[in-house]
């Protein structure tokens, strides 16, 4: 799951730097692409609480999660650019985040 | 007093009449297009979602609201005064909050806004005094007396300059063309069509005899009796330390003891470095100078005018005018320099460009075999909050706020203010001198910079222990740059001159070629006219303009047309906005923006001709 959690952290961030530098307007297209990946997170995350947090504050993230994913669907279904980007970029990649070697990340900063 | 009300007061004060047209157009309000929903974003701030027909779109990100107007600010970097912002869309307000604030330099924004509604609620709730005071911000909205298309073209005209053309910037709120699809591709193409008038109504020769090409054929002249920077190889010992003296704020810390250094080094200096070294009884051994517009005020001084130069040809030619001593170009790919280089018998040898003077320096002295290279006032960060070394652009220079300014890691310090261009030179050391160091282990370079910016694979010591250090043989520089004879021998100087004379005729050619392409786009726009286009005669024309555009830039002084012209017209084909037409519009589209290009490039090649002639007339 690591590597697939690397790869949609990526595929995100990249999409969201094309966004908001090149103003490149295909997030919606490119998102399109990576719903499968970005629903397969969700539910694993969602699986249950095995990341050694709080129960209180798993069930909140989860739950916020859920907002995300909502947002980033009604988004889809609106053509709404600007709700996709904030979704997935301030919502879904923090979670992403979480489970992204920093030292990794960098490495892909450079290349990037 | 509203906010509202306010604003009314302040566009009043700029555009007399403008709040009875507000309220007018208030009042009499048709049927609402669109419905406006607030909302409160997880920051807090007020933003808008947009409700029109089926669609519901907002306008600001609700987890981050700002995110995306500062990121397009800051990839706008700094903008010159006047510099015309075409903006479609105030709903989301970070946008122009950003951009008003931001910017140092007074801006022209034309704002259009397709929706009377969404202008009104962006007076409620956005304060617009402090930047209207700062930047002249105009407003179109559709729905207000008076600004129909008509007048909003007269207004992009008085805008949209030749000159700006480079600096203009467009730009489309986010989900704004999901919303208004049509308006945008109105606007956009509005904007395009006057940028295109702009190009071919601007007055030629201020125009064409500009900065670049202006240059490049002063300084061609130089050429004739020039040397070429391969030569130095010949006879600048390799075991000597090479010293790039820059003219960062840290200079004045150390610059005494370049004094220790001469004759036990290649001394190269920057253009700006140039009267504080001289003040110190310090003439370095070269000298560097590669931008345009240098002013010849920062070398002026009779010691100057004899020390070897290092120059581009695009170099602010008063300089090389001033100065009297030896000359080394290398290749920067201008075809008709290219052709005398190549007559030289010279080995090719560019220098790697890296964005300034002391780094061009710094990949000349790596070209010519030196192995150890000392950066002195290479700051590339404000060290002491100044931007340069006293003595240089003033006797003293004054202190900046940085308190705005990126953060690097310092040599001496731990964090050093910085601007986005100084930070480009940073990563450009770092990725050259790692290059080298990849292919060459013994390449050293000592950073002597008292101060300043960290650079990756340096040896970090002061400016004493260097010259201790590796500064230990005698050389006379001089004496070894005496020994080279001018790169052209006296066959290939008298065909240099033939053949510079010769430029004008090719200029010629060019006009020639272009006004056969000119009557091809003609033709297009004849056939795009028919209802039922031949696709077999569009066709054919298509591939005859394509032959025919090779013939023009077969011509070997088209490149420096093109280069004159391709700013300004790729940023109106490069529009993003572009939008798939019918073969006829595609064609009429295709015809109108060949003939506006090759009416310039005739224009164009008429005042380099002229020109040409002017510059290497008399030339001996």
């Amino acid at each position: 799951m690591e590597e697939k959690i690397q790869s949609l952290f990526y595929k995100l961030r990249n999409m969201g730097a094309a966004f908001l530098i090149y103003q490149k307007r295909d997030n919606i297209e490119e998102t399109k692409k990576i719903i499968p990946e970005i629903q397969e997170f969700v539910l694993w995350f969602l699986e249950g609480n095995r990341f050694g947090i709080e129960e209180e504050l798993y069930q909140n993230m989860s739950s916020n999660l859920l907002g995300i994913l909502e947002d980033i669907l009604a988004a889809l279904q609106q053509n709404d650019m600007v709700l996709l980007h904030d979704a997935t970029n301030n919502g879904l990649l923090e979670y992403l985040q979480l489970f992204v070697e920093t030292e990794q990340e960098e490495e892909a900063d450079d290349s990037f | 007093m509203t906010v509202f009300e306010k604003n009314l007061e302040v566009l009043a004060e700029h555009y007399p009449e403008m709040d009875k047209m507000i309220k007018d157009a208030q009042e009499n309000q048709e049927e609402p297009m669109l419905e406006i929903l607030e909302e409160t974003s997880y920051d807090g701030e007020k933003i808008l979602k947009i409700k029109k027909e089926n669609k519901i779109c907002y306008l600001n990100g609700k987890r981050d609201t700002k995110e995306m107007a500062k990121k397009w600010v800051e990839t706008l970097g700094k903008l010159p005064r006047n510099t015309p912002i075409l903006m479609m869309g105030v709903g989301n307000f970070s946008y122009l909050k950003e951009l008003s604030e931001k910017m140092e330099e007074s801006l022209t924004i034309v704002i259009y806004e397709p929706s009377l509604q969404i202008f009104l609620k962006f007076l409620e709730m956005t304060d617009l005094q402090k930047w209207m005071e700062k930047h002249l911000i105009v407003f179109w909205v559709d729905g207000l007396e008076g600004m129909d298309a008509r007048s909003m073209r007269d207004t992009l005209v008085q805008v949209l300059k030749y000159e700006m053309l480079d600096y203009t910037k467009y730009f489309v709120l986010p989900n704004y063309e999901v919303l208004f699809p049509e308006e945008t591709v109105r606007f956009v193409k509005m904007c395009r069509d006057v940028a295109l008038k702009a190009l071919s109504g601007y007055e030629t020769n201020n125009i064409f005899a500009g900065v670049m090409v202006k240059n490049l054929f002063a300084n061609a002249r130089y050429l004739c009796d020039g040397y070429k920077t391969t030569q130095l190889i010949e006879v600048i010992p390799r075991d000597i330390p090479g010293i790039v003296v820059a003219a960062g704020p840290s200079l004045n810390k150390n610059i005494k003891e370049l004094k220790k250094a001469k004759g036990k080094a290649f001394i190269c200096a920057v253009d700006t470095a140039i009267k504080p070294l001289i003040r110190e009884g310090i003439i370095p051994d070269m000298f560097a100078v590669i931008d345009a517009l240098k002013p010849v005020e920062l070398v002026e001084m009779e010691e100057a005018r004899d020390i070897p130069l290092l120059s581009t040809l695009n170099a602010a030619p008063e300089v090389l005018d001033y100065h009297t001593g030896m000359k080394f170009f290398f290749n920067e790919g201008y075809q008709f320099a290219e052709d005398i280089f190549r007559k030289s018998g010279h080995k090719m040898g560019d220098v790697s460009s890296g964005g300034s003077v002391a780094t061009n320096i710094f990949s000349l002295l790596y070209k010519i075999g030196i192995e150890t290279i000392i950066l002195v006032g290479q700051d590339l960060a404000y060290t002491g909050n100044k931007s340069y070394a006293d003595g240089t652009f003033k006797d003293v220079i004054e202190e900046e706020d940085t308190s705005r300014f990126m953060m690097v890691e310092g040599n001496y310090e731990e964090k050093v203010p910085t601007q986005l261009d100084l930070k480009l030179f940073i990563d450009w050391y770092n990725m050259y001198i790692d290059r080298i160091k990849e292919r060459d282990e013994n390449f050293r370079v000592i950073n002597a910079t008292e101060g300043g910016a960290k650079i990756q694979n340096t040896e970090l010591m002061t400016l004493k222990e260097a010259i201790e250090e590796v500064c230990t043989k005698e050389v006379d520089i001089r004496a070894c740059l005496e020994k080279l004879p001018p790169m052209l021998n006296d066959e290939a100087r008298e065909w240099t001159i033939e053949y510079l004379k010769g430029l004008s005729e090719e200029f010629r050619k060019v006009k020639k070629e272009t006004r056969k392409m000119k009557k091809l786009y003609q033709k297009l726009d004849k056939i795009s006219d028919k209802k039922n286009i031949d696709k077999k005669e569009y066709l054919s024309i298509l591939k005859r303009i394509e032959k025919q555009r090779e013939a023009v830039e077969g011509v070997s002084v088209f490149q420096l047309i093109s280069i004159t012209m391709s700013n300004a017209h790729y940023t109106l084909l490069g529009e993003q906005h572009f939008q798939e037409k019918s073969l006829q519009k595609e064609g009429k589209e295709i015809a109108e923006m060949g003939i506006a290009y090759v009416e310039d490039a005739t224009k164009c090649a008429a005042v380099f001709e002229k020109y040409s002639e002017e510059m290497f007339g008399d030339l001996s």
